[in-house]
């Protein structure tokens, strides 16, 4: 146990009393959990693809409910729990201060624990609201709310006891607790209560995209910026840089959720401007990466010796490359041909896998030995883990981008309908062993660790 | 470049580019508002999520304020060698 001691604003911090290690422990068993059920629906709806679902007919595993959970279970079940228990270890240790009560801390995860869950229950019965992303059924919407509302006070208070210029991961937690709420409260209230047709289509745009921006990039980019260096043993590159990245996402990341509706009844003011601040996050996202990639210059070996490093450079890849993507997708031009094809469905994974689930991957993998207090059973294993992972992410995302851009040229051919499934038929086979592949990483996670709690012994 | 000189240069582009822009901005926003007024179908709509992007970026602006007047960016490297120098010491003794 950690027993260290640091003197500041004239007092002792000490690391037990600043992180409650058991709440970061179970959070990532609970993210873990919702991971599993996330892969195990997105392997149901791909065999539905290729004709193999083993549950025809039976209403409850339909797979357009089961897509509902796959995204849900991932977004709120998985990448959601994955960073708040890793926010339960860094802010602390950031700020010096606890947050502001542990009673609530476990409180919330509760709640958060019973939101997913009844998310899942109401999806599968059929209650599931008409948003993109935010299919929780209406009746736990306020619920959800005010369950961001204190994760916002709970996290935010010891950021506020901070006395001096902030590191810039706190930047982007306080950004994050902000715009998830706000995100949050845009998407599920204004389109359901408040306005309808074209501007509800306008508003839903912008929470599909803001819940990637607002609430999961900062916080993912604000966990690099304080696991990168402690493991990498030196400084961020350039602070400075740090804080264009930060302040380049506040001012452009909010208005480009309309490159969703190009082409549609919305003005067309709005979707240039969504098209041009999509451009310019590019520039702002290249920033970030030189910093990160400045950072490790002239010590690469450590890729390949450390595995958490490993997990997030291998994210920050896949995060250049998703967003160099998304900077030629959002133009009319491409968006002619890849609308509506499985183009955006490798996007989606090489953002959401490839880049953030990666990235909690990375931490788990670090913080699991000191969370339970023994090294890894296997380092095989968490090898595996990662290969399995990588690789078949890799596979998946590459297939269905092709895939994409074959259904766009066939459609834009006026081909048949039928023509675009029976070409497509392969690609999906190769997506279904492709996602095969990841759960098997999974697998090997869920295994080491399991063998971890049971049979390593304890540190000295 | 000096520390006066810097502030000098920053206000004077902030002047000349930003003024304009946002005035030129504000014309079009009006001229849409008053557009759509009584009329249903006449693109009001896109009113609200520029609303949205407004309030949200305006948000932001008076926090970029609020940390430039409280010292921020004062020394800006500084955060990330204390930040390191924390965890030391915080695992100085596991």
């Amino acid at each position: 146990m950690t027993t260290a001691t640091i003197a500041t604003d004239h007092k002792i911090a000490v690391h037990t009393e600043l992180v409650d290690e058991s709440i970061v422990k179970w959070y990532f068993y609970a993210a873990l959990l919702f991971l599993t059920t996330s892969m195990l629906a997105g392997i149901l709806v791909s065999l539905q693809l290729i004709q193999h679902n083993p549950f025809t007919g039976i209403e409850i595993f339909s797979p357009g409910r089961w897509r509902m959970v796959h995204t849900n279970a991932v977004a709120y079940g998985f990448l959601a729990n994955g960073f708040l228990g890793c926010l339960h270890w860094a802010i602390p240790r950031l700020t010096l201060h606890p947050v502001l009560d542990k009673r609530l801390s476990w409180f919330i995860y509760a709640a958060w624990q019973f939101v997913v869950g009844a998310t899942a229950v109401g999806i599968l019965f059929g209650e599931a609201q008409g948003l993109e992303w935010g299919e929780t059924p209406v009746w736990i919407d306020p619920l959800a709310q005010v369950g961001l509302l204190l994760v916002a006070i709970n996290f935010m208070t010891p950021i506020a006891r901070m006395k001096g210029p902030m590191y810039v991961s706190l930047w982007y937690f306080l950004a994050a607790f902000i715009w998830t709420f706000l995100t949050y409260a845009m998407g599920n209230f204004i389109p359901e209560y408040f306005v309808s047709g074209t501007s509800a289509g306008a508003v839903g745009g912008l929470f599909i995209h803001d819940l990637v921006g607002l609430f999961v990039t900062p916080l993912g980019w604000g966990l690099m910026y304080y696991f990168v260096p402690i493991l990498i043993k030196k400084p961020i590159w350039s602070h400075g840089l740090s804080l264009v990245g930060f302040w380049g996402l506040a001012f452009f990341y909010p208005l480009q959720g309309i490159h969703h509706f190009l082409y549609t009844p919305i003005p067309m003011f709005l979707q240039y401007g969504a098209v041009v601040s999509t451009i310019a996050v590019e520039l702002v996202v290249t920033t970030v990466i030189i910093n990160f990639f400045g950072s490790i210059w002239g010590n690469w070996s450590i890729v390949r010796t450390n595995l958490p490093v490993r997990y997030f450079y291998t994210g920050m890849v896949f995060y250049f490359l998703t967003c160099l993507q998304c900077s030629f997708q959002v133009t009319l031009t491409f968006q002619k041909i890849i609308h509506f094809s499985d183009w955006v469905v490798g996007h989606a994974h090489m953002v959401m896998f490839g880049v953030f689930s990666m990235w909690i991957m990375g931490m788990m993998t670090y913080l699991f030995p000191r969370l339970l207090k023994r090294e890894w059973a296997s380092q095989n294993l968490i090898e595996w883990h990662y290969w399995l992972s990588t690789v078949g992410l890799a596979v998946m995302a590459a297939d269905l981008i092709l895939l994409g851009l074959f259904q766009g040229w066939s459609w834009a051919a006026l081909e048949p309908w039928d023509a675009s499934t029976d070409f497509s038929f392969p690609f999906w086979v190769l997506r279904t062993i492709a996602g095969l592949a990841m759960f098997g990483g999974l697998l090997a996670l869920l295994t080491n660790i399991w063998k971890t709690v049971k049979l390593a012994p304890a540190k000295a | 470049m000096n520390r006066s000189m810097a502030w000098t240069v920053t206000i004077v582009f902030g002047v000349l580019i930003l003024i304009p822009s946002m005035l030129g901005f504000m014309m079009k926003f009006g001229e849409l508002v008053e557009l759509t007024k009584g009329v249903s179908d006449g693109g009001g709509f896109a009113i609200t999520p520029v609303v949205n992007y407004l309030l949200a970026s305006l948000g932001f602006f008076c926090l970029l304020l609020w940390a430039a007047l409280n010292g921020m960016f004062r020394d800006l490297e500084q955060p990330k060698y204390l930040m390191l120098e924390n965890e030391r010491e915080l695992d100085a003794n596991v």
